[in-house]
C-alpha cells in the first residue's frame, strides 16, 4: 500500500489555544481512515489545515506526487483541491439555484471563448457521479435534491478534480440510517478504486463497519496513529478518545437539598424545534449539565425555554408553577431566568457598545425614573459587577469588544447576574478562553450555584461538565438519551457519558 | 451630546490600566464635531471677507438661521432610524402627508396654530409607527418598505391637495403664521430689553434636539433603540423587545419630519404640496457629516445640528456670491466631498498616532 499523503508534526495556535500540537496523519491509498477524538480535540482543524483553509504554523504536508512524496502549501481551499485533497465540510456547501452540474464543476468551470462550456459541463458531472454509481439527473437544481442527495453530489464535487483524497467530516449526520448504509457502500466502492478517504463521524458503530485504520486526536496531539482499527475494541478507542491526562480541579463539595422545591421542570417538553418529550429537573443551588454532541438539540432547548421556539406539548414549571414563557424579558422579568448565550460575540454582547451598558441593559428598566436611567445608579451597578466577577477594564466607558475573551464573557455573565436571575443557563461558557481564566470562571459558576442559584450548564467540554455539574443529562437527537449522577470520577463519567452519547443504533 | 458612542478612556479614567485591559487613547482633534466646527468657521469667514452682506441680520443671517433649523430637524428625522442602522427613505414625504393634515385641518376646522400642528405630528408619527411595523414584523429591508412607501404616498399626497385645494397649495393662512415667518425675537421687546435677531422657528429645532438628545443618552427607550441598532439578536436575547422598540425609532422619525415640514411651511408662508420634496438627500448629510454611523448603534446629535448648519452655510454662501442653481449643486457636491474625505483623513491619522503611541 503506497502511502497518499501524510502530515508530519502539525502545529497550529489560535489566541490562547494550541488547537494542534504535533499532530500526525498518514493516509494510504485505497483505505478508509477514521479520524477520532472528542469535541475540540483538533480534528476540524487538522481538516482545514489539510484542506489550505488554515495554515499550519508548524510542521509539514507531503503529498505523493510522481517522483515520490512532496512538501505542499496550500493557500487556498482551490490549491488542495487541484492538488487533488477533496472534502466534504459538515456544513453544506452547494448552491442551490444552480443545477447539480454547475455545483459539481463550481471550481473549475471549463471554458470555451470565454463561456462557460455547458456541454462539458455536463458530461463532466455525470463522469463524477459514475464514480459513485449514482443516478441523479446532472440538471436538477440542488434546491429540488434531498438531504442525502445532496450529500452525493457535495461527494461527486469533492471528486471532480481527480482526488485521491477525500475528507469526510460527519457525512452521515443529517441522514437517516438507510441512506447512511448506501453512503458507506459507495465510501468502499471508492476506496475499491484506490482512493484515501477519511472519515470523521462521532457514531463508533459506522467507524467500525467501514473504516481500516484509526487516527485519534487529544488535546491536539494524536495518540494512536494510522494504527489497524481491527487491534481495537470499542472500549479501547473510548478510553483512548477520553485519555487518562486529565487534571482534575477540586471544587468545594456543594450539597443539594434533594428535597428542595425544584426550581426549574421540564416535563415530557416538545418543540418546535424537534424536541420530544424532555424531561429535566433543576433545583435551587445545583447545576444540571446538559451534554451532547454539536447538533444535538441543547442550545435550542435553552431558547425554547425561553420562548423562541414553540413548546408544542408538555410543560415548564417555574417554582412549581406552570410557566408560558413568551420571550427572553419576560423569562427575565417574571421568572427571573437568564440566559447567558453560547456565541458570546453575535449573541451574547454588543461589542460597539460600552462595557457599562453591556451589563446594565437588562436592568435599565429597574434603574429607571420616568423613563429615564439615572446615571448614578447605573455606574454604581456597573462597578458592583466589574468588581464582583473581576472583569479587568480601564474604564466602563471602554467597548466591550477590547476586552479579552474571559472578561467579554464574564460581561455576558454580569449582565444576568445584575438583573437578578435566580435560574441561569450558560451555554458553553468556557469556549475559546484560555485554561487559567476557564477554571476562574469554573470557581465562580460553582460558587453562584453555592448561593443558590439553580443553574442549567450546556457544554461540550467534557472536563468542564465533569468538574462542574451533580448530574449529566445527554441529549441526542433532541432527546434525553439519559441522565447520570456526577460522581466526578474522570474516568468512569466520561466513559458513561461517550457511551451514552455514541449509544447504540437499537436505541435510536 | 454623542451617544453611544466609542468613547476612548479620558483623562479621568484610572490612569493605571490593568495589563489584561486594551485601551486606545485617541487626539482631541479626533472628535469629528470639532472638525466640523472649524470647516464652518473657515466658511463664514471666508463668504463675509468675499461678500459683507453674509452678516447682515436681516438679509443673511435670520434665514439662514430658520433654514438650519428646518435641515436640522430633517437631520433628526433621519437619525432617528439610523440609530437602528435603518433608513427612511420616505422622510420627505411623511413631511408631506402631515402637512397636508396640518393644513386642511387649519383650512376646514379652523384650529388654532399649534393644534394643527399636534394632529400633523400624530399623523406624522402614525405613518412613521406602519413603516416601522412593517419592517418588525416582515423582516423586509427598511431600505425597500420606506421607499416603496415614499412612492405610495408620492401619489396619495398629490391627489389629497387635488381633492382638497386647488392642487397646490392651502390657501388658508392660520393666525400666528405670518409671525412665525417674518418675526424674530428682536420684534418683542419688554420696555428697553429686545430678544436676540433669532427667527421664531429656531426654538422648534432646539427642542427636538434636545428631546432626541435626551432620548438617545438617557431614556431607556433611546438607549434599547441603539442596543437594538447594535446588535438585535443580542438585543433579543437581553429581553429587549426589539419589534416594538423599532416600531418606536419609525414613529419618532415620522413625527421629527411632521415637525419639518410644519416649520418648512411656516418658512414659505403656505401649506403646499412640494413640502418636502428637498429633504431626502439633506436627512443623510446632516447626521452623516456629524459622524452617525448607518451602520446603527451609535448616533450624534450635535453633529447632526453642525453637519445642517455646514450645508446650510455653503448653500447661502454660494448663492450670496450669485452662483447660478445648478453651479450651486456642483460646488456643493464638491465642498461635501471634500469635507468629507478630509473628516475620513483626520480620523485615519488620529486612530494611526493612538496605535503608535500604545
Amino acid at each position: 500500500m503506497s502511502i497518499v499523503l501524510s502530515a508530519e508534526k502539525l502545529v497550529k495556535t489560535f489566541p490562547g489555544v494550541r488547537a494542534l500540537d504535533q499532530a500526525t496523519l498518514t493516509l494510504t491509498a485505497g483505505s478508509v481512515h477514521a479520524l477520532l477524538g472528542e469535541n475540540g480535540a483538533g480534528k476540524s482543524t487538522l481538516i482545514k489545515l489539510l484542506t489550505g483553509v488554515y495554515r499550519p504554523d508548524g510542521g509539514r504536508v507531503l503529498l505523493a506526487g510522481p517522483d515520490g512524496p512532496q512538501e505542499v502549501h496550500f493557500g487556498s481551499p482551490q490549491d488542495a483541491q487541484r492538488a487533488g485533497v477533496g472534502v466534504v465540510h459538515q456544513e453544506r456547501n452547494l448552491i442551490p439555484a444552480f443545477s447539480v452540474a454547475e455545483n459539481i464543476c463550481l471550481q473549475h468551470l471549463p471554458r470555451r471563448k470565454g463561456l462557460v462550456d455547458r456541454a462539458r459541463v455536463r458530461s463532466e458531472a455525470r463522469r463524477c457521479l459514475e464514480l459513485l454509481d449514482v443516478d441523479i439527473d446532472p440538471d436538477t437544481p440542488v434546491s429540488r435534491l434531498s438531504v442525502a442527495q445532496m450529500q452525493l453530489v457535495e461527494i461527486a464535487k469533492a471528486l471532480s478534480a481527480d482526488s485521491k483524497v477525500l475528507l469526510l467530516d460527519e457525512p452521515t449526520a443529517s441522514l437517516t440510517g438507510d441512506e447512511a448504509d448506501r453512503l458507506y457502500a459507495i465510501v468502499r466502492r471508492l476506496r475499491d478504486q484506490g482512493h484515501a478517504v477519511v472519515l470523521v463521524s462521532h457514531k463508533l458503530e459506522e467507524i467500525f463497519a467501514v473504516a481500516d485504520t484509526v487516527t485519534v486526536l487529544r488535546d491536539g496531539r494524536s495518540v494512536a496513529e494510522a494504527e489497524p482499527l481491527a487491534r481495537h475494541s470499542r472500549d479501547q478507542i473510548v478510553d483512548l478518545m477520553v485519555g487518562r491526562a486529565y487534571q482534575e480541579v477540586r471544587l468545594p463539595q456543594r450539597t443539594v437539598d434533594p428535597s428542595a422545591e425544584p426550581a426549574l421542570v421540564l416535563d415530557g417538553v416538545s418543540t418546535s424545534a424537534g424536541h420530544h418529550d424532555v424531561g429535566l429537573t433543576v433545583r435551587p443551588g445545583e447545576i444540571l449539565g446538559l451534554y451532547g454532541l454539536v447538533g444535538a438539540g441543547r442550545s435550542e432547548l435553552a431558547k425554547a425555554l425561553l420562548g423562541l421556539e414553540q413548546i408544542t406539548a408538555g410543560e415548564v414549571r417555574v417554582h412549581g408553577k406552570t410557566a408560558r414563557i413568551r420571550d427572553v424579558g419576560d423569562a427575565l422579568r417574571r421568572h427571573r431566568i437568564g440566559y447567558v448565550t453560547e456565541n458570546r460575540k453575535e449573541e451574547g454582547l454588543f461589542l460597539d457598545q460600552t462595557i457599562a451598558r453591556n451589563i446594565a441593559v437588562t436592568v435599565w428598566r429597574r434603574l429607571s425614573r420616568l423613563g429615564l436611567v439615572r446615571d448614578r445608579a447605573e455606574r454604581a451597578l456597573v462597578a458592583d459587577y466589574t468588581e464582583r466577577l473581576g472583569i479587568r477594564l480601564a474604564s466602563p466607558d471602554q467597548l466591550a469588544g477590547q476586552l479579552s475573551g474571559g472578561n467579554q464573557q464574564k460581561v455576558s455573565l454580569a449582565k444576568w447576574l445584575a438583573a437578578d436571575c435566580d435560574i441561569l443557563i450558560i451555554d458553553e461558557p468556557t469556549v475559546g478562553i484560555d485554561v487559567r481564566t476557564k477554571a476562574a470562571f469554573h470557581e465562580l459558576i460553582a460558587g453562584l450555584a453555592e448561593q443558590g442559584m439553580a443553574i442549567l450548564l450546556i457544554s461540550s467540554d467534557l472536563p468542564e461538565m465533569i468538574t462542574l455539574a451533580d448530574r449529566i443529562a445527554v441529549m441526542r437527537d433532541f432527546a434525553v438519551a439519559g441522565e447520570l449522577v456526577n460522581d466526578h470520577e474522570y474516568d468512569r463519567m466520561s466513559q458513561a457519558v461517550i457511551r451514552l452519547i455514541h449509544g447504540s443504533q437499537e436505541a435510536a | 451630546m454623542r451617544t453611544a458612542s466609542p468613547q476612548p478612556p479620558t483623562a479621568s479614567a484610572p490612569s493605571a490600566a490593568p495589563p489584561g485591559a486594551r485601551s486606545r487613547v485617541l487626539p482631541f482633534w479626533a472628535n469629528p464635531r470639532l472638525g466640523l466646527v472649524i470647516v464652518i468657521a473657515a466658511l463664514v469667514a471666508l463668504f463675509s471677507s468675499l461678500s459683507p452682506a453674509f452678516l447682515d441680520p436681516k438679509l443673511t443671517l435670520a434665514p439662514l438661521q430658520a433654514d438650519v433649523s428646518v435641515y436640522v430637524v430633517v437631520g433628526l428625522a433621519q437619525l432617528a432610524v439610523l440609530s437602528l442602522g435603518h433608513m427612511n427613505m420616505a422622510v420627505g414625504r411623511m413631511a408631506a402627508l402631515s402637512t397636508f393634515a396640518m393644513g386642511l385641518a387649519y383650512d376646514r376646522l379652523g384650529v388654532p396654530l399649534l393644534v394643527g400642528l399636534a394632529i400633523g405630528l400624530a399623523v406624522g408619527a402614525a405613518i412613521g409607527a406602519l413603516a416601522g411595523l412593517v419592517i418588525a414584523k416582515t423582516g423586509v429591508n427598511s431600505f425597500v418598505v420606506t421607499l416603496a412607501l415614499d412612492f405610495g404616498l408620492l401619489g396619495l399626497v398629490t391627489i389629497l391637495y387635488t381633492q382638497a385645494t386647488d392642487g397646490v397649495a392651502f390657501a388658508v393662512k392660520p393666525a400666528g403664521l405670518a409671525e412665525l415667518r417674518f418675526d424674530t425675537f428682536a420684534d418683542y421687546c419688554a420696555g428697553e430689553l429686545c430678544g436676540p435677531r433669532v427667527p421664531l422657528v429656531v426654538p422648534f429645532a432646539l427642542v427636538a434636539a434636545l428631546g432626541v438628545g435626551l432620548l438617545f443618552r438617557f431614556a431607556r427607550l433611546g438607549r434599547e433603540i441603539l442596543m437594538t441598532g447594535a446588535n438585535p439578536v443580542a438585543a433579543e436575547l437581553s429581553g429587549i423587545p426589539t419589534h416594538r422598540r423599532i416600531v418606536a425609532a419609525h414613529a419618532t422619525s415620522g413625527l421629527l419630519a411632521a415637525l419639518a415640514g410644519f416649520m418648512l411651511a411656516a418658512n414659505n408662508g403656505a401649506f403646499s404640496a412640494s413640502i418636502g420634496e428637498s429633504f431626502l438627500l439633506p436627512s443623510f448629510l446632516a447626521p452623516v457629516l456629524g459622524g452617525t454611523l448607518l451602520a446603527g448603534g451609535a448616533v450624534s446629535v450635535l453633529g447632526t445640528v453642525l453637519g445642517a448648519t455646514l450645508t446650510q452655510v455653503i448653500y447661502k454662501g454660494l448663492n450670496l456670491l450669485q452662483f447660478s442653481l445648478e453651479e450651486l449643486k456642483l460646488y456643493i457636491g464638491l465642498v461635501l466631498l471634500a469635507a468629507l474625505s478630509l473628516d475620513r483623513l483626520r480620523a485615519v491619522l488620529a486612530e494611526r498616532r493612538a496605535v503608535s503611541s500604545s
